[in-house]
């Protein structure tokens, strides 16, 4: 079976176990599949939230796709994206311009530099004193989210406020909603434009040659005179500025201000699209889309027709096992 | 400092216990990176089963249960179809909170969780040792579920060193081939000690639901299966050096409640910190000198 119709059966096979989950819990499967599908594509506001949703997937799914390609397992994503948004609503609110163009582009840009040094954190205790990135990229997203937190009782709150959040973002670094009639921000094209980025660079240059050759075998990968740990500092810090830059486009986009827990298992969800994609910069677009609308979609489901919302979680978590066991045979070759 | 103590070994227990599932698990050739799932998918059972039959009983047999199938789903998906340990781990622990969260309010009313509230378990002061001054107040005055820890901890040690079937376990995490080459199943053998550690990890979930906390919530494990994953490493794979490392944890989590008890001008956030940066901090002083099972995460043709 070719590889993306065993993906398609993944994904089947879990729509599947969701809808006797839903018929479990006594409501009509249909019925919640078509209030979901309502909720995502039903109209131009809802499209666009869907797009807007299915944005930090894609950047950080990008990057976390380029990291297991080259056999990198980065589960960091999480804390790279919260800092990230903590870094963009941090230099926004730090150096205020008026002009909104360089404003955003210096907010993000601030925002991508968090991450990627978080990113660059993880790869020097792993390569330096060999622990296994795994741990290590699980264990600094605990200390990051506790960092964004700390930074919001702290110099980046709003005074008063009552929860954990920063004073609203100045209106030049706004995103406009520039897509008309949809009521999205332009992030999405933005990160489709860096999915086609990473594949060139993935399929057209050297150091894409050199991931997917380490990807596939690290002895001859060493062999072929590429330094499997230059290879591992090069995606690092490329994934950790796509989740940073993820999340300062959530901040600028969508919150305009930084609130604890804006981005909370978005990094969980940057890995699945990227399985989903089969670590395929192009495909992680449509896998994206796909969890971005079951998430746009999955509120109206649970108002019209009673199921609860979380089982998006579900069909993610199932999807991943799914596609794990249906595509084990390419990811060794 | 009694109560210092008292405190660090209340926190350490669910690390234990799912810390010595994973032990088996990795022993065995199969990274534990679902532990956070398996715990949670514990809590949960523990707490739904205990409040619907109203017995703790009944909460301990549904988190051995709840643990375990999870402990199936990774072992079907990484022994039977060979995939990453690592990533479908982290897949089983996504799973887990949303099935638990979505079963939760699937069982309540109008999608609203149903208010379970369950007396936690009381301390079993043990007699005669509990009135041994300072040492029986500390070591001998505790729930059920505690003791259940240390006493696994002495039982894992023993299997593992002592019996035929942890000598086979070892030998599948180092060899597996040698295994099947002396007519063992190595592909079972992973099978089995991925279901029991989700069974054990399931019962540190327990604690959190039966003994300490009274309720389930959304994701209550919080990232301890993570600290527990990182406690079996850094105590070298055996029940002792796992036991010492959770304990330290649980004194860092509990130094930190200490200080802000005393007023102490130390952000919460900072000091919530405390265990994962030790973790990382003993990790990277270990480095190379941890040496991993030799076939760990190589999947068996």
């Amino acid at each position: 079976m070719s590889l993306p119709s065993r993906i398609a059966l993944a994904v089947a096979l879990s729509l599947v176990c969701a809808a006797l989950l839903i018929a479990l819990s006594g409501h009509d499967p249909f019925s919640a599949f078509a209030a979901m599908a309502e909720g995502a594509l039903g109209s131009p506001h809802q499209v666009g939230v869907a797009l807007n949703k299915t944005t930090p997937y894609l950047l950080a799914g990008g990057g976390v796709a380029l990291c297991f390609r080259a056999g990198v397992i980065n589960i960091g994503a999480e804390g790279q994206i919260a800092l990230g948004g903590c870094g963009t609503a941090a230099t926004a609110l730090a150096w205020p311009i008026e002009a909104p163009l360089p404003a955003i582009l210096l907010a993000l840009a601030g925002g991508a530099l968090v991450g990627a040094a978080w990113a660059a954190l993880a790869a020097a205790i792993h390569l330096g004193r060999q622990v296994h990135e795994v741990l290590v990229t699980l264990l600094l997203n605990f200390v990051a989210l506790l960092l964004v937190q700390q930074a919001l009782a702290g110099p980046l709150g709003e005074f008063g406020a009552g929860f954990l959040q920063s004073p609203r973002m100045p209106a030049a670094v706004w995103l406009p909603r520039a897509i008309p009639g949809l009521d999205a921000h332009p992030g999405f094209f933005v990160a489709v434009v860096v999915a086609a980025g990473l594949s060139f660079l993935l399929w057209r240059t050297r150091f894409g040659f050199a991931i997917r050759v380490a990807g596939a075998s690290r002895p001859a990968a060493a062999y072929a005179g590429f330094s499997v740990a230059r290879l591992t500092w090069g995606v690092m810090l490329l994934s950790g500025a796509l989740a940073g830059l993820a999340g300062g486009i959530e901040v600028l986009g969508v919150q305009r201000r930084l609130i604890e827990g804006f981005s909370l298992g978005f990094g969980f969800k940057a890995v699945t699209v990227a399985l989903l994609g089969a670590l395929e910069p192009l495909a992680v677009v449509p896998a994206a889309l796909f969890v971005g609308m079951l998430e746009a979609g999955a509120l109206s489901m649970q108002r019209q027709v009673g199921v609860p919302s979380s089982l998006v979680a579900v069909i993610e978590g199932l999807t991943m096992l799914f596609v794990l066991a249906a595509t084990v045979r390419r990811r060794a070759a | 400092m009694m109560d210092f103590l008292a405190a660090a070994i209340r926190i350490a227990t669910p690390l234990l216990l799912a810390a010595l599932g994973g032990i088996l698990s990795e022993r065995a050739g199969v990274f534990a990176v679902g532990l956070e799932g398996m715990m949670l998918a514990g809590a949960f059972a523990a707490a739904v089963a205990a409040w619907a039959t109203d017995s703790f009983l009944g909460g301990i047999l549904a988190a051995l249960a709840g643990g375990a199938l999870v402990g199936v789903m990774v072992a079907v998906v990484v022994v039977r179809f060979r995939a990453d340990n690592m990533v479908t781990g982290i897949a089983a622990n996504i799973l887990v909170v949303g099935l638990t969260s979505y079963l939760l309010r699937a069982a309540g009313r109008g999608g609203r969780p149903p208010s379970i509230h369950l007396t936690p378990l009381p301390d079993w002061p043990i007699p005669l040792l509990a009135d041994i001054p300072v040492l029986g107040p500390l070591l001998f005055d505790h729930p059920p579920l505690t003791y259940l820890a240390a006493v696994g901890c002495v039982a894992m040690a023993f299997f593992l060193a002592r019996t035929q079937t942890g000598l086979t376990l070892r030998a599948t995490g180092e060899n597996p081939e040698a295994v099947f080459a002396s007519g063992g199943n190595p592909k079972l053998v992973r099978m089995l000690a991925v279901v029991a550690c989700g069974g054990i990890a399931g019962l540190g979930g327990a604690v959190l639901t039966l003994q300490q906390v009274g309720t389930f919530t959304d994701g209550m494990t919080g990232g301890r299966g993570y600290l527990a994953l990182a406690s079996l490493i850094v105590g070298r794979w055996t029940p002792w050096g796992a036991a010492l490392a959770c304990l330290v944890f649980g004194a860092a989590d509990a130094f930190g409640l200490r200080l802000q008890a005393f007023g102490v001008p130390a952000s919460s956030y900072v000091l919530q910190m405390a265990p994962y940066v030790i973790a990382l901090l003993v990790l990277a002083t270990l480095g190379r000198a941890t040496r991993l099972p030799a076939a760990i995460g190589r999947p068996m043709d």
